[in-house]
């Protein structure tokens, strides 16, 4: 249960909370979490995927009313899911998901989350531009204040976030998994950004995923598990690494199965997927492709790196066959499969983790059965009957799921219900069956708490040694260099270098960012 | 063409006020196809209680409550209670058609139509020659239609209400975030769309008529909703849209009544129509704009879980 802790602190915790517990529907996301955070800190809060790091988050922040427990903040009780009330009291909050409206200009936005009951009720366009004009200072000046937020790009939507959020003068900032979308330079800027705003006496709260990023920029550490506090806060230096581990996972946590495909005979050294001058139109958010040559061989993992909205989507979409190729071909284990409708692939062994996992890799309303058996119904077994048992194909998806250990209540309830770790374990429960021959894994890893990580990544190494091909696309460097046998970076559309073990962070760095051609 | 010019203000004017009732509702993330219902609500009670009053102030002002009332109404079934948008919204409009209907007979003993002597007042009259027929014998709700237009473009685009209105509407998690309920913006527009449809349906009634007909909206809630997509969800494009619209119309009404003798009438009537679908067809082209307060709806259609 709780630890009791908090180090003696002068004066006021600055952020206090006493047996908060919510549940939703007969999920219990957090049960009596109570915590004492010191004022002036960085308070790192770490767990698993549904550990309720995002449910406690916004208890604090007043967007959800807690069943039972309350919050003070500075002293002050605030009245539950009050946001006016939390803000008014000096606690921000940057979230998960950005929160800003895509069509509106900086200024805009900015002034939304400012206005105050009592302002006054109009404005003029060089009224608003001379108020933030200081505040953006550091992300681009007054030049910055009339682009549209959906014209960002992600790191400066994220500094915004935190701008947006000091703007109303907060002592105390919450941010919610900042780093989830961030190249590593920009993580690092983040970090810095933080200690600097700790200089100036800001509380920091910040849920991270990542042990490395905890290490590097707090000073205390907490743990939720199953929505509850395992553990702290603690001086980092404290506690061991291993220590914070066990405490993030739990005990006698059982192990993942190792995953198994079926090598084809004779596949090895055999190239499964070819990519030959391939050239895309440009998407709303991502440059088109620009003569792309690539090829997956049996047995290897290539890693594509680069920076968010260098053609990654278009890359992944038009390997999947979603999007239409203008020039060039693409081959599937020796068959030009250019102009071959996805299902074809699909029965062709391409397998897909998908960039953005609840809008293309589950629907989102169908049963977890039905999401979890698609390849199964588009599958060209002979029957004699072009029928399906209903109950065998539930059986089947419960026993794929509980394989992966997805947790899930029944298999009818809507695929959206699950958490975003969970949700990940049945797209790959999906994929990662029998008949694989190249998976194409865009940030398989992304969101994914430290146990799953590691699950995901030996997951695909097994592939690998299986013969089947990888093709790893992901934001995160460490990730690519751990697991790709080569990693090639895109730029603008383009394969611009190629790099082989051991690699040069520096060097890869240099490419994605267009500096070295 | 005076002529036409003139009838195109006296056509387009209901359009507008009732579009930029739209626009409101749009803004906050309703797609709403009750425009029509709350239009013929308004027309009605506006003749009904100046006949009985002899004040169409009096008229008007009970037009604007009953449907804001009906507004409120609309809002409890499409937000707490979680119906269908599109659904509610054209029960609403059902209910305007038939409701009032039925009421012309019930209290009126009527059936067809209500005439009333008590109009709204029109502000320059009598002009018959020269370009001064464009502006002769508009009531005064014409001549008020681009105040209220440019109030409308102040209020969305140039205040802190607006802001939260459009944040509920294209992105209710940021609403929520700045400390705005969504909801409770979601009625402050359809409060305000329903005041303006009120006046769109009086404009009808007692500014360019005397009387109350049954269905006498013909379409024209459906035409603005037209209007404001077409009008790219903007205050003052909606109100082009409208004037367009209207100027569509105009010329139906003076070609039927100078050329029926060579073009079969029913060719003329279709007139309006075909530009709608040509407008239709043209606002497509600013469809990027029109995705903007999808958020807001699908948070209707699907409410948090």
């Amino acid at each position: 249960m709780t630890v009791p802790s908090s180090p003696a602190s002068a004066g006021v915790p600055a952020v206090r909370c006493r047996s908060l517990g919510v549940s939703f529907g007969s999920v219990r996301a957090l049960h009596r979490v109570s915590l004492d955070l010191a004022p002036g800190r960085i308070h790192a809060l770490v767990g698993q995927n549904g550990a309720g790091k995002t449910t406690l988050a916004k208890v604090l922040g007043g967007l959800q009313a807690p069943d039972t427990g309350d919050v003070h903040i500075a002293g002050r009780e605030i009245p539950p899911g009050d946001v006016r009330a939390a803000r008014a009291a000096g606690l921000a909050m940057v979230h998960q998901h950005f929160s800003l409206p895509p069509s509106f200009t900086v200024a805009e936005a900015l002034e939304l989350t400012a206005a105050r009951p009592g302002g006054r009720p109009l404005y003029r366009r060089n009224e608003l531009h001379r108020r933030w004009r200081d505040d953006v200072a550091e992300i681009g000046g007054e030049a910055v204040l009339s682009t549209r937020i959906r014209d960002l790009p992600v790191e400066t939507r994220q500094s915004l976030e935190i701008v947006r959020a000091m703007a109303a003068d907060a002592r105390i900032l919450m941010l919610d998994e900042p780093t989830a979308l961030l190249t590593p330079a920009a993580i690092d800027a983040l970090f810095e950004r933080l200690r600097r705003l700790r200089e100036d006496g800001v509380t920091i709260l910040v849920v991270l995923h990542k042990l490395r990023e905890v290490a590097a920029v707090a000073d205390t550490v907490s743990v939720l598990r199953d929505g509850e506090l395992v553990l702290g806060p603690n001086e980092m230096s404290e506690v061991s690494q291993g220590r914070l581990s066990d405490a993030i996972v739990g005990p006698a946590s059982q192990a993942d199965r190792a995953v198994g495909v079926e090598a084809a005979p004779g596949a090895e050294q055999q190239t499964l997927l070819e990519l030959a001058r391939v050239s895309s139109r440009a998407s709303a958010f991502e440059p088109g492709l620009g003569g792309i040559d690539l090829s997956v061989e049996a047995g290897e993992i290539v890693g594509i790196a680069g920076v968010e909205g260098n053609g990654q989507r278009s890359l992944v979409s038009v390997i999947a066959g979603l999007n239409a190729v203008t020039e060039g071909s693409v081959l599937l284990g020796g068959t030009d499969v250019t102009r071959a409708p996805p299902a074809r692939r699909r029965r062709r062994g391409l397998r897909l983790v998908p960039f953005d996992r609840n809008s293309e890799g589950i629907s989102r309303r169908a049963p977890l059965w039905l999401n979890q058996s698609a390849l199964r119904l588009i599958g060209r077994r002979r029957r004699r009957l072009p029928l399906i048992s209903l109950r065998q194909y539930k059986r089947q998806a419960a026993t794929e799921m509980d394989q992966w250990r997805v947790r899930y209540d029944a298999v009818t309830q809507p695929a959206e219900s699950l958490s975003g770790g969970n949700v990940q374990r049945l797209i790959l429960s999906r994929e990662l069956a029998p008949g694989l021959q190249v998976l194409v894994a865009a940030q398989p890893t992304r969101g994914l708490d430290f146990s799953a990580t590691s699950f995901v990544r030996r997951s695909l190494r097994g592939l690998r040694d299986a013969g089947a091909g990888v093709l790893l696309v992901s934001s995160d460097l460490d990730e690519l260099f751990e697991l790709s046998d080569r990693v090639l970076v895109i730029y603008g559309g383009r394969i611009v270098a190629g790099f082989e073990a051991p690699y040069e962070r520096r060097a890869v760095g240099d490419a994605m960012t267009g500096a070295r051609r | 063409m005076e002529q036409i010019l003139a009838t195109t203000l006296r056509s387009a004017a209901p359009l507008v006020l009732v579009a930029t009732a739209g626009v409101f509702a749009f803004r906050a993330g309703i797609f709403h196809l009750g425009l029509e219902g709350l239009m013929i609500t308004g027309a009605f009670t506006t003749v009904a209680v100046a006949e009985a009053t002899g004040s169409v102030e009096l008229g008007i002002l009970a037009a604007i409550g009953v449907c804001m009332a009906l507004s409120a109404v609309y809002w409890w079934v499409i937000g707490p209670l979680g119906a269908n948008v599109i659904i509610a919204g054209l029960g609403l409009t059902s209910i305007g058609l038939g409701g009032t209907a039925f009421a012309l007979g019930a209290i009126f003993d009527r059936r067809g139509s209500l005439f009333t002597d008590v109009v709204l007042p029109r502000p320059v009259s009598g002009i018959t020659s020269g370009p001064g027929v464009i502006v002769s014998e508009h009531s005064i709700l014409v001549w008020l239609t681009p105040l209220i237009v440019l109030a409308a473009w102040v209020v969305l685009r140039r205040s802190r209400f607006g802001l939260r209105l459009a944040a509920a509407g294209e992105y209710p998690f940021a609403a929520r975030t700045a400390g705005v309920n969504p909801s409770i913006m979601r009625l402050q527009a359809l409060l305000i769309a329903g005041a303006l449809c009120a006046l769109g349906g009086a404009e009808l009634s007692v500014g360019a008529l005397h009387n109350f007909t049954e269905n006498m909206t013909n379409g024209r809630g459906f035409i603005a909703f037209v209007a404001v997509i077409f009008g790219a969800w903007h205050p003052i494009g909606a109100a082009f849209a409208g004037l367009f619209f209207g100027f569509a119309d105009a010329i139906g009404i003076q070609s039927q009544i100078n050329i029926t003798e060579r073009v079969p009438r029913e060719f003329v009537l279709m007139i309006p129509f075909v530009l709608t679908i040509f407008a239709v067809w043209l606002g497509g082209l600013w469809r990027r704009r029109s995705l903007e307060a999808e958020a807001g709806y699908a948070e209707l259609r699907e409410p948090d879980y």
